[in-house]
C-alpha cells in the first residue's frame, strides 16, 4: 500500500504546449487525435479495440486485482509489464532520479506517484503531457478532481486512486468517540498516539489545531504560518504523547492496541473496518486534508501513446474501475461507479468511508501548493521533529 | 639448466598479486570508488534542490561543519561516547582475559582501569547536563551497549556449543544463522508483534510487577538496544566460535594436570585464546550497529532516532546528497578512531601471544 499525500510543489513551471484537460478531454471525444492524425487503427478505438504493442507500468503494492490485469491484456492486446515497486514517494524518486535527469528511459511508461511527487516530475520536465486526444473515458473523472492544484493545467496526471486523510481509532482502547483534533493531544492517550510521516496529511490537522481556519489553509501556507503547528507537533513527539510517525504501518499498530488513534488513510481503514468493528475513522470537526490521490504520469521518454492511452481508458471505464475500487477500498476518481460497485462488492457501495456525505465532503481541505523557497523549510523542520 | 632455476622464483613473484587481485578489485570497485563518489559529494554544491545527481564539485569544506552543526552539535561528545564505548568494551575484555601476569601488563590494565573510570565520570557527568539530545551520541551508546550484550549473550552460547555440542555442534551451529534465511527488515517487524503493548512479554512484566500499567517496551530505547543485540547477535557467536573451536584441548588438559581448578583453568588458557574472535565479533557488531536505522526506526521513537535515520533522511528524503555524505564520513571518522583505539588498547597479540 501506499503512503499518500495530497499536495505539490510547483516552482516555475516550464510548461510545454498548453492543453487543458477539459480541451483535452474534449479533443478524445470528438475523435480529433492530431497526434496520431486520425490513425485507421484508433478510429475503431474504445473498449475492445486490439491496440498491440507493449506497455511497462510501475505502481504501488496492492493496488490493483489480478483479473483487471488479465482483462487489460486480453482487450486490448497489449502485452502488460506491471511492477508494484513503488513503497515510498521519495524512495521513488531518489531511485530513479538520476536516470530521469540524464534523459534515460526507467523502463516504465507509466508510473504513479502520490500528486505533490507528481508535482515534482512536472516541474522538473521528467514526465510528458498524456495524450489525452487519444482517450475516450478521462471525461468520467470526478468534477472535483479536475482543477487540481497539483497539475495547474491539467495535462499531465489523471488520478489512479484517490482518498482523505482522517483520525482513525481503536474505540476499544479509547473507550470512547473521536470527534476532534485535540483528542490526539489528549494526555489520556499519551504515548499511544500516531502521526504519518507523510508531512501534508499531519500538518493540516496540526495547523488546524493552532486555530487556522480551513480557508486559511486553502488559500495558502506560509513557514511562519505552521510555525505554531511545528512547535505544537514537536512539543508533543518530545513530551512522549506522541509514540511513533509511521508510513502505512499503523495498520498494525492499530490493531494490536499499540495505537489508541492515529492519523491515517481512509482507504487502508476502509479495508481494515471491513473485519474489525472496532475500529473507526473520523474526519474531525475541524477538518483534514483531502482529496489527495496516486496519479497516472507518462514518463517523458516514453513514445507509447496509444498504450498509454489505452490504459487510461481502459480504467477509466466505470466497471472497471469498480473491480479496482472494490478491491483496494480507495476512492474510485470516476465520477458515479456506484451501481458498477454494487455489483462487484454490494458492502463496499454502502460504506461511508468510500462514499463520504456531503458533512464530511465539507470539511476536507487540500493542502495547498508550498512556496519553493519555503518548502525546504518545511521538510527540513519536519524532518526534526519526526526524529531524523 | 640455471636458466631453468632462476625462472621459478621470478614466475612465483607474481603470484601473490595474482591471489591478491581479486580481493583488490573488489575492494577498488566497490569500496574505494563509492567512497570516492561519496567524498565527491561531500565536497560538492547542490545547486538544485531536487535534482542531486546534478552536483557541482566545488571543495565546500563547509558541508561538514554545517552539517555537524545541524546534527551533532557535540562532535566531540560523540567522539567521546565512541572512545567511551570502545574503552569500555576493551576494559571488560582485558579485565576479564588477563592472562599474563608480568609487570607491564599489570600496569596497562590499571591505566586501561583508571581510563574508563574517567571517562564513565565524564560520560555521567556530561550526560546529566546533555541529556542523550544528539543522534551521534545515542548513535554509539545504543551500539556500544548492544555490543556489550552480544558478548554476554554469545560468548557462552558459543562455548557450550564449540565444547559440548558433540554431534549436534553442526545443528547447533545451523540454528545460530537460521534467522537469516528471514530479510532483516522482516525480523526486525517480528520484535514489533512480539513487544507490542498488549503482547505476552508486556503482560508477563506488568503480572510480576516489574512494569506499571502505562510502561511498555515498544517506542523505547530498549526495544531499540534489544533489536540491534537480537540482529547483530550471529555476528558475535560466529567469530568467538571459530577462535574456540581450533583451541588445542590437551592444553585444558595441561593446566588441569598442574592443579588448575576448571575455572582457572577456563579464566588462564581458553579465555585469553579466545580474544581473537571476541575483537572481531566487536567490531563486526559494533561498526554495523553504530549506522543503523532499521531498528530505531522500526522498534523506536521520534527521540530514539539514531544518525543513521539521519542520514538515511537526507539521502532519500530531503535529497541533500552533500549533507548526507559529509555526515557519512564523520561517522566513518569516529568509528575509525574508536577501533583504533580499541585495537590498541586491546592488542590482541599482545593478549595472545
Amino acid at each position: 500500500m501506499s503512503k499518500r499525500s495530497s499536495s505539490t510543489s510547483t516552482r516555475g513551471l516550464s510548461r510545454r504546449e498548453f492543453i487543458t484537460r477539459g480541451a483535452a478531454a474534449a479533443g478524445g471525444l470528438a475523435a480529433a487525435p492530431y497526434l496520431l492524425g486520425g490513425s485507421p487503427a484508433w478510429g475503431a478505438a474504445g473498449a475492445g479495440a486490439d491496440v498491440g504493442g507493449k506497455l511497462d507500468v510501475l505502481n504501488w503494492i496492492l493496488y490493483i486485482d489480478k483479473k483487471s490485469k488479465k482483462d487489460f491484456s486480453a482487450q486490448t492486446g497489449i502485452k502488460l509489464k506491471y511492477s508494484d515497486g513503488i513503497d515510498d514517494n521519495n524512495t521513488f524518486f531518489a531511485k530513479y532520479q538520476e536516470q530521469f535527469a540524464n534523459g534515460d528511459h526507467i523502463g516504465f511508461d507509466i508510473v504513479m506517484p502520490t500528486t505533490w511527487m507528481a508535482a515534482r516530475l512536472i516541474e522538473l520536465g521528467y514526465v510528458q503531457p498524456l495524450p489525452f486526444d487519444l482517450m475516450e473515458n478521462a471525461g468520467n473523472l470526478k468534477s472535483e478532481l479536475q482543477d487540481p492544484v497539483w497539475d495547474p493545467t491539467g495535462e499531465f496526471t489523471l488520478p489512479w486512486q484517490t482518498g482523505y486523510t482522517g483520525i482513525a481509532y481503536n474505540i476499544e482502547v479509547t473507550g470512547r468517540e473521536i470527534t476532534s483534533v485535540e483528542d490526539l493531544f489528549d494526555p489520556e492517550f499519551k504515548g499511544k498516539v500516531g502521526w504519518l510521516l507523510e508531512m501534508r496529511d499531519s500538518l493540516t490537522l496540526a495547523m488546524l489545531s493552532t486555530g487556522m481556519t480551513r480557508e486559511e489553509i486553502a488559500a495558502g501556507v506560509t513557514f511562519n504560518d505552521a510555525k505554531p503547528a511545528f512547535d505544537r507537533l514537536e512539543d508533543a513527539a518530545q513530551s512522549g504523547q506522541i509514540r511513533r510517525f509511521t508510513g502505512n504501518s499503523y495498520q498494525q499498530q492499530l490493531l494490536s492496541g499499540d495505537f489508541a488513534l492515529n492519523v491515517a488513510w481512509s482507504g487502508d481503514v476502509g479495508q481494515l473496518s471491513l473485519s474489525e468493528p472496532n475500529l473507526r475513522f473520523v474526519v474531525p470537526e475541524e477538518g483534514a486534508n483531502g482529496f489527495w490521490a496516486d496519479v497516472m504520469c507518462m514518463v517523458a521518454t516514453s513514445d507509447r501513446n496509444e498504450q498509454v492511452a489505452a490504459w487510461c481508458d481502459y480504467f477509466y471505464d466505470p466497471v472497471n474501475a469498480a473491480r479496482v475500487a472494490a478491491y483496494t477500498n480507495y476512492i474510485s476518481p470516476l465520477a458515479d461507479i456506484t451501481d458498477e460497485l454494487a455489483a462487484v462488492d454490494p458492502a463496499a457501495s454502502e460504506n461511508p468511508i468510500l462514499f463520504p456525505p456531503q458533512d464530511v465532503l465539507d470539511r476536507l481541505v487540500q493542502f495547498p501548493l508550498l512556496d519553493p523557497d519555503e518548502e525546504e523549510r518545511f521538510d527540513e523542520r519536519y524532518a526534526e521533529i519526526t526524529g531524523a | 639448466m640455471a636458466g631453468a632455476v632462476e625462472s621459478a622464483p621470478k614466475r612465483g613473484r607474481f603470484a601473490p598479486y595474482g591471489l591478491l587481485s581479486p580481493g583488490i578489485i573488489w575492494l577498488t570497485l566497490f569500496f574505494l570508488v563509492p567512497v570516492a563518489i561519496l567524498l565527491r559529494a561531500a565536497l560538492s554544491d547542490q545547486p538544485e534542490r531536487f535534482v542531486p545527481s546534478d552536483l557541482d564539485f566545488t571543495w565546500k569544506w563547509s558541508n561538514f561543519s554545517d552539517g555537524l552543526d545541524r546534527f551533532g552539535p557535540q562532535f566531540l561528545d560523540a567522539l567521546r561516547n565512541a572512545l567511551i564505548a570502545a574503552a569500555i568494551v576493551a576494559a571488560i575484555t582485558v579485565a576479564v582475559f588477563v592472562a599474563r601476569r608480568d609487570l607491564w601488563h599489570r600496569i596497562r590494565v590499571r591505566l586501561v582501569g583508571a581510563l574508563v573510570a574517567a571517562f564513565f565520570a565524564t560520560y555521567i557527568i556530561t550526560s546529566t547536563i546533555d541529556g542523550w539530545g544528539d543522534h551521534f551520541q545515542r548513535s554509539f551508546l545504543y551500539a556500544g551497549i548492544a555490543t556489550l550484550l552480544c558478548i554476554a549473550i554469545g560468548y557462552p552460547l558459543a562455548y557450550v556449543i564449540a565444547f559440548r555440542g558433540g554431534t549436534y555442534k553442526n545443528l547447533l551451529l545451523g540454528l545460530v544463522v537460521v534467522p537469516f534465511f528471514t530479510t532483516y527488515l522482516i525480523r526486525t517487524i517480528a520484535w514489533q508483534t512480539i513487544l507490542f503493548d498488549e503482547g505476552p512479554v508486556v503482560g508477563f512484566l506488568q503480572d510480576v510487577g516489574l512494569f506499571g500499567d502505562s510502561d511498555r517496551l515498544l517506542a523505547t530505547p530498549g526495544a531499540v538496544i534489544g533489536g540491534l543485540t537480537y540482529n547483530f547477535l550471529p555476528f558475535m557467536i560466529l567469530p568467538i566460535y571459530v577462535s574456540l573451536e581450533k583451541i588445542d584441548r590437551s592444553l585444558v588438559d595441561a593446566a588441569r594436570d598442574l592443579y588448575s581448578t576448571p575455572a582457572r583453568a577456563f579464566q588462564k588458557v581458553v579465555l585469553p585464546l579466545s580474544l581473537p574472535g571476541v575483537f572481531a565479533g566487536t567490531l563486526l557488531t559494533f561498526i554495523p550497529a553504530s549506522g543503523d536505522f532499521i531498528n530505531a526506526e522500526l522498534l523506536g521513537s521520534p527521540t530514539t532516532s539514531m544518525i543513521g535515520n539521519v542520514v538515511q533522511n537526507q539521502f532519500l528524503v530531503q535529497l541533500d546528497y552533500p549533507t548526507a555524505a559529509a555526515l557519512s564520513f564523520v561517522l566513518m571518522a569516529i568509528i575509525t578512531i574508536a577501533v583504533l583505539v580499541y585495537a590498541k588498547v586491546l592488542g590482541t597479540e599482545d593478549l595472545t601471544g
